[in-house]
């Protein structure tokens, strides 16, 4: 992460955003608006996610003048019912880039830190206007935030902050941004009536700027099982990674909340004593030896801060620079980042520069990598060539770069824990679906987890025919982590996968009222662009694809065959109905008689049974 | 009227009677299986024979083409087959009332007929294909159930007929009082013959050539009855023209332009075609062709034209047919091949307008006895 930073330091971030725009979906007014849309409404989603809240979204644009054609300002808000933002985040959380709370391995919408931030900066740049964030978390109170972005130093500056009274916890979010809604407008319904179709859970509306209303309800009132945060497989791990993992394991900011300045009072016997800084330090002194690490670590910082615990708890430690001796932080009270030197001859410097030793190669394996125990980690060392009890801390760049490859080839790791994914579900795609198209055939189905180049994923699918299916040919829905992707089709291995199939071996041909819902869930999408919007060929997602698909076409052939059969038998008893008195009347002359000969029989027996049909939809 | 020939229609008359009873106690009979199965509750099939290219042979002990004893079974239970099984019934029934009130009609009205009944042909050829089914189940040629092509040919000649249709019951004509000819339809093909003095029936291919021959006056020169087929002859013209031989002992002899469509026109009165392998009522196997033939050309030094494509692409096809396979038939093909030309009946006239009836005929006459 500090990486990453560093690199963003360099450049402003309106040049920032300039040069990634692109990738972030903030090409044009259209787009962008599309984009922006997504943005805040998959972080409401999450946050509803998280804390297994039954999410109700509402989303609303308006424009500013009525009037303007198009492009122009629109004002775009989206209110969710999740657990709001704690105050003093929620400057950092939309104020600057790359800050976010979702970089722990487990399956979410949101992976970067950067779409509220992107849509804030897009829309500060085009109307030169702030953007206004509403956030309970209690319930109680609400922070109401207006905030610019500092585009020079990146940094947040608040306009306005106020409180109120209100009754319900969540968050909104409201931005002015220009756009273009008469292009957008089919991609933006378009995607909150599939995000409402893979969210079965939510309840969803949106205003739209013509006065349109679109409203979809919860169809489901249960939550998916929420996904667990899990650590990385060595398999998905590169250098880059594993530098930044020993950068964190050897030395972890800590978070300095509430709870962690309560743990170091009470760890020195001060719980109820407010103590000045020099005699905290000097209670720390005679208490050292009972300290845990953690603790050390925080009384090491606050030698360099010089702060009590007072100031401590208006603070955010962003950065530890060791080899430069600089500590910087973010002051929540002039909401600013400052920075202290670091002494180096004192002991507080050697506490913290000993962590940055790191741990031992097997430590370090087994407690940062999830299917690595102490034997598979001694085996490694091994096959590795590396001493078991060798510090992390001291690896060479070499040494680093033969780790990592040594990590990929070994092949004694376990496959890669799947608990932090969270597909939605058979039973809820299944009445999600049912309920979007009322088809005549419904089935679907979740594979098994799966892994590719150690990211956990997992493949559910739906297909459904017939009923109240107004389109013709497949018509494919695809979702990444319950995300609607409508963009670059074309290029997306499920399109792929759909495309190389033969339907008509499956009895759907011509254009059959055909529905695909494919769904791929992973800690790591593999999104040939950071647009997310298709996903590459991977070949084991591709399989994973492919055996679903068509375990799934042969059930629909089945019911095809079915359904034939009873068309069939349907039209042959029409035929007999229509045909068979003919006869009868032309015999009866040609042999002579005066009554008809009693041709009902052979007509009852062949009618179909009425409920055959029936009996094919519960299949 | 002679007593002898008198005894003879008289006989005739019983005959045809006899053969109408036979034709609607069949009809009945067949009326009667369907029923009963019906009744039963069973769906109602009957055996129809294979009219497929497989199993059209060519019989060399009849001189004709025939039905094979591949046949297959059309069922009411097979819906692909239950609407041709319905129009076919229909059209039994329809045969039946035609035969019972002696009244005829015609393919075509029989297509529109159909549509009193919620029988729907989607054209005239899918009726005119349950026609030859009827034929092929009862193999008896339509004209029996009293349904007539369109096409009309025509015939002149001192022979007396006596009519049965409706309304003429008894009747009797000569044919030789009206110098235009007397078309052939359903009155003539169903009538009596009483009575002739011709010695032999000349069946010609043409229109003009038969108004020429009437008025050379062939008929009484030659002791002939004259018959113009109008092309490819229609069955009721061949039907006729196998009765003159049957019935009257009349040698029959052919004459067309000398081209392999007339060769082939002739081949088709002398043993029928494969279209109608299905009966064998229509051929006259002891029926000369006498000319044009393609030695004639050279022969007569007649003017000619030049073979098409398709004229020369026909005389291959005949070739590979079994009853091109020795003869006259094989030679004179083999001849058109050479030559790649040919010669109507018209060309004789470079000669003067009689040169045909005065030169030509005479020969072929003489040369036909030793045919
Ligand atoms: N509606 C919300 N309720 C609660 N927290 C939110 C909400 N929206 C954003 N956040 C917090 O703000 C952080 C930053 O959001 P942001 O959209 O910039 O990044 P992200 O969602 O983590 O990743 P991505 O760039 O992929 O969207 C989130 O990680 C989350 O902690
Ligand atoms: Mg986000």
């Amino acid at each position: 992460m500090s990486l990453i930073k560093e690199k963003f330091n360099q450049i402003s971030p309106s040049e920032f955003f300039y040069r990634n725009r692109d990738l972030a979906g903030f090409s044009n007014p259209s787009r962008s608006l599309y984009t922006a849309v997504r943005e805040f409404v998959e972080n409401g989603l999450d946050a509803c996610d998280s804390k297994g809240i039954l999410p109700d979204i509402h989303l609303t644009i308006k424009a500013v003048d009525q009037e303007k054609p198009d492009p122009k300002p629109y004002i775009l808000t989206v209110k969710d019912n999740g657990p709001g933002i704690e105050t003093k985040h929620v400057p950092l959380a939309f104020g600057t880039v790359l800050y976010g709370s979702k970089f722990g391995l487990k399956q979410a919408r949101g992976m970067f830190g950067l779409g509220a931030t992107m849509a804030i900066l897009y829309g500060q740049i085009t109307t030169n206007k702030p953007v206004t964030v509403k956030s309970s978390t209690d319930g109680k109170t609400m922070e109401i935030f207006e905030l610019l972005l500092d585009i020079q130093k990146n940094k947040p500056v608040i306009l306005k902050h106020t409180t109120k009274d209100v009754s319900k916890k969540g968050l909104s979010v409201s931005i002015c941004l220009e756009g273009d809604y008469s292009k957008a407008g089919s991609k933006i319904r378009d995607y909150v009536y599939q995000t409402s179709l893979i969210t079965p859970y939510a309840s969803i509306t949106f205003d739209d700027p013509k006065g349109e209303k679109y409203s979809y309800p919860r169809m489901i009132n249960t939550m998916p099982k929420p996904p667990t945060i899990i650590r990385p497989h060595p398999y998905g791990t590169d250098v880059e990674t594993i530098r930044r993992m020993i950068v964190d394991s050897q030395f972890e900011i800590p978070t300095i909340d509430d709870i962690m300045i309560e743990k170091v009072r009470k760890d020195l016997g001060l719980s109820k004593k407010n103590l000045s800084f020099t005699a905290i330090m000097e209670k720390a002194k005679k208490k050292w030896k009972t300290l845990s690490r953690q603790v050390r670590v925080v009384i090491a910082l606050m030698s360099f801060l010089k702060m009590d615990f007072e100031k401590l708890s208006k603070i955010r430690i962003e950065d530890l620079d060791v080899p430069n001796k600089k500590l910087f932080y973010w002051d929540f009270g002039d909401s600013t980042s400052k920075s202290v030197e670091m002494d180096p001859e004192s002991q507080y410097y050697k506490q913290l520069t000993n962590t940055t030793q790191g741990e031992t190669l097997t430590a370090f394996l087994t407690k940062k990598f999830q299917r690595v125990g102490p034997s598979t980690a001694i085996k490694f060392a091994e096959f590795a060539g590396f001493k078991p009890e060798k510090r992390i801390g001291t690896m060479t760049n070499q040494e680093l770069a033969h780790l990592s490859d040594s990590l990929q080839k070994f092949d004694d790791f376990m496959g890669p824990d799947s608990s932090c994914l969270a597909p939605l579900g058979e039973a809820p795609l299944e009445k999600g679906m049912t309920k979007f198209f009322k088809p005549d055939f419904l089935t679907v189905l979740q594979r098994s987890a799966s892994a590719y180049s150690g990211f956990p994923f997992i493949v559910e699918m739906g297909i459904a025919y017939g009923g109240e299916i107004s389109t013709r040919g497949i018509k494919v829905y695809r979702y990444a982590n319950r995300i609607p992707l409508l963009y670059d089709e074309g290029s997306d291995v499920v399109m792929k996968v759909v495309n190389e199939i033969d339907w008509s071996r499956y009895k759907a041909k011509g254009d059959p009222p055909l529905v695909i819902v494919s769904h791929i869930c992973s800690t790591r999408i593999p999104y040939k662009t950071a647009g997310k919007e298709n996903v590459a060929d991977r070949p084991e997602i591709e399989r994973e694809l492919k055996l679903a698909i068509q375990f799934m076409a042969r059930k629909l052939s089945v019911f095809m065959n079915k359904r034939g059969q009873a068309e069939a038998a349907k039209k042959r008893a029409n035929l007999y109905a229509k045909y068979v008195p003919l006869i009868a009347q032309f015999c009866t002359e040609l042999a002579g008689k005066k009554k008809e000969p009693n041709f009902q029989k052979i007509l009852h027996d062949e009618t179909p049974i009425e409920n055959e049909e029936k009996a094919i939809e519960n299949e | 009227m002679s007593k002898k020939s008198e005894i003879k229609a008289k006989k005739i008359s019983k005959k045809a009677l006899e053969k109408q009873k036979n034709i609607l106690e069949m009809l009945k009979s067949h009326g009667a299986k369907i029923y009963e199965d019906l009744d039963n509750g069973q769906f109602p099939k009957f055996s129809i024979p294979s009219r497929s290219v497989s199993n059209i042979v060519y019989d060399k002990k009849l001189r004709q083409y025939i039905l094979g004893n591949s046949s297959a079974i059309r069922s009411s239970k097979n819906t692909s087959q239950l609407r041709s099984f319905t129009q076919l019934m229909w059209l039994a029934f329809f045969a039946n009332r035609l035969t019972n009130e002696k009244k005829s009609s015609t393919l075509r009205d029989i297509y529109y007929s159909s549509q009193a009944f919620e029988i729907d042909f989607e054209d005239q050829s899918e009726s005119d294909n349950i026609i030859v089914d009827l034929e092929a189940v009862t193999s008896r040629p339509r004209e029996d159930f009293h349904i007539f092509p369109e096409e009309r040919s025509s015939i002149f000649g001192d022979l007396t007929i006596e009519y049965t249709i409706p309304g003429y019951e008894g009747k009797s004509m000569n044919l030789s009082n009206h110098p235009d000819g007397y078309a052939i339809g359903p009155s003539l093909t169903t009538c009596e013959l009483v009575d002739t003095s011709a010695e032999i029936v000349i069946a010609i291919e043409k229109g003009g050539l038969f108004t020429r021959f009437v008025e050379e006056q062939v008929d009484k020169k030659f002791k002939s009855i004259i018959i113009n087929t109008g092309g490819q002859a229609p069955r009721s013209t061949r039907t006729l023209l196998k009765r003159l031989h049957d019935e009257m002992n009349l040698p029959v002899i052919i004459l067309t332009d000398g081209d392999v469509y007339g060769e082939h026109i002739a081949m088709v009165i002398k043993s029928g075609s494969a279209n109608a392998a299905h009966l064998r009522e229509l051929t006259v196997p002891d029926a000369k062709w006498v000319g044009v033939w393609a030695t004639d050309i050279e022969k007569y030094k007649l003017p000619t034209i030049p073979m098409t494509e398709s004229d020369i692409k026909r005389c291959y096809d005949l070739q590979k047919d079994p009853r091109y396979i020795d003869g006259i038939w094989k030679k004179e093909l083999e001849v058109f091949l050479r030559l790649k030309r040919k010669a109507e009946l018209e060309a004789f006239s470079k000669y003067g307008l009689t040169n045909i009836t005065d030169k030509y005929l005479p020969q072929k006459l003489e040369l036909a006895k030793s045919l």
